[in-house]
């Protein structure tokens, strides 16, 4: 048999891999989900699966692998929701016909919850705080694509390439979703009158 | 993006981690907690990890194969697929069957010992009519 040039990650290096990556991916999940609590389940889940099936992977392939891991479970995570804010609007509108539920919105469920990072008062805060707030804001206003990109693009030092697979998409729509989310974010910033 | 974007792009990133500093301690240590659940489980896979390896050069990655995703997408597409051919395959017994039925049709006029031009000659025909009256009259006077 020829000599196998693929070495699996030690536990020191995904140790340490997960260690720099933990943080970002907990505020990456909580911009999508705006609830801390369940943002550090999604990456708890995220990083036993990732130990557990991909275990065995050499070092360089476990940011892409983690990133995909990452993005499914929030998928997850929402797919729950959906069912279950379905089941919550179905019996609780039997038993309250007259209330004004019939304009009922899903995204309201996902209002930030008090007290958590993402909805953190700044009425308290040094100017920087403010500002780095409302960054952290509108990052969580941009569709999620575009979110999902620039996040692994520029914040986990992803390239095109990697982006694209863990995205499951195009080299091109990468650069697309990049492109927009830092415009986007360039004309939100500047109506706030931010100056970075 | 030209280099303007770029630019903001990296300031954003420089702006999200100076927020990473400024996690509560309780959400670093539920992160580290975690990475250690995460590790502890990676250890109980390593053991057979080698193995596996192995096995996958040997032969093919069976748990790719039966991977959840490929799973869900076999079970749409399996039956649609299945239904299909089920379709075709009725569509094509029926044919057979159909084209069996003429041919034995068939099969049976040109064998008879009655030639096929006699169907078309409107005198046999009455001389037919007229010999089925014949031996009907003999029967009435008995």
């Amino acid at each position: 048999m020829a000599p196998t040039t693929y070495r699996m990650a030690t536990d020191k290096e995904l140790n340490d891999f997960l260690e720099s990556v933990e943080r970002r991916a907990f505020k990456q999940a909580a911009y999508a989900v705006r609830k801390d609590e369940a943002a550090l389940d999604i990456v708890q889940d995220a990083m036993i699966k990732l130990a557990e099936k991909y275990g065995d992977k050499p070092l360089a392939e476990l940011p892409m692998l983690f990133q995909r891991i990452l993005q499914n479970t929030i998928l997850d995570y929402f797919r729950r929701e959906k069912v279950r804010n379905t089941w919550i609007s179905l019996f609780g509108g039997l038993g309250r016909r007259d209330d004004d539920d019939e304009d009922f919105d899903i995204l309201a469920s996902y209002e930030a919850e008090e007290g958590t990072s993402a909805a953190e008062s700044s009425a308290d805060q040094v100017e920087r705080a403010e500002t780095l707030r409302l960054i952290e804001e509108e990052i969580q206003k941009l569709p999620a694509r575009q979110r999902e990109a620039f996040l692994m693009r520029y914040w986990q030092d992803m390239d095109v390439a990697e982006t694209a697979q863990a995205m499951g998409c195009s080299e091109g729509s990468v650069k697309t979703h990049c492109s927009r989310a830092t415009h986007s974010l360039q004309k939100a910033l500047e109506a706030k009158g931010i100056k970075l | 993006m030209n280099t303007d974007d770029i630019n903001l792009a990296y300031k954003i990133r420089h702006a999200l981690n100076e927020n990473l500093d400024n996690l509560p301690a309780s959400t670093t240590d539920r992160l580290a907690a975690a990475r250690a659940a995460a590790l502890a489980r990676k250890k109980a896979h390593a053991t057979d990890a080698p193995v596996r390896a192995n096995q996958q050069r040997a032969s093919f990655d069976l748990g790719a194969l039966f991977s959840m995703q490929w799973v869900a997408r076999a079970a749409v597409v399996a039956p649609l697929l299945l239904m299909a051919a089920g379709m075709v395959g009725v569509y094509q017994y029926e044919r057979e069957q159909r084209a069996a039925e003429l041919a034995e049709l068939d099969a049976a006029v040109l064998s008879d010992d009655l030639p096929l031009t006699a169907y078309t000659d409107h005198g046999f025909n009455a001389y037919l009519a007229q010999q089925q009256q014949a031996q009907q009259q003999p029967q009435r006077a008995q």
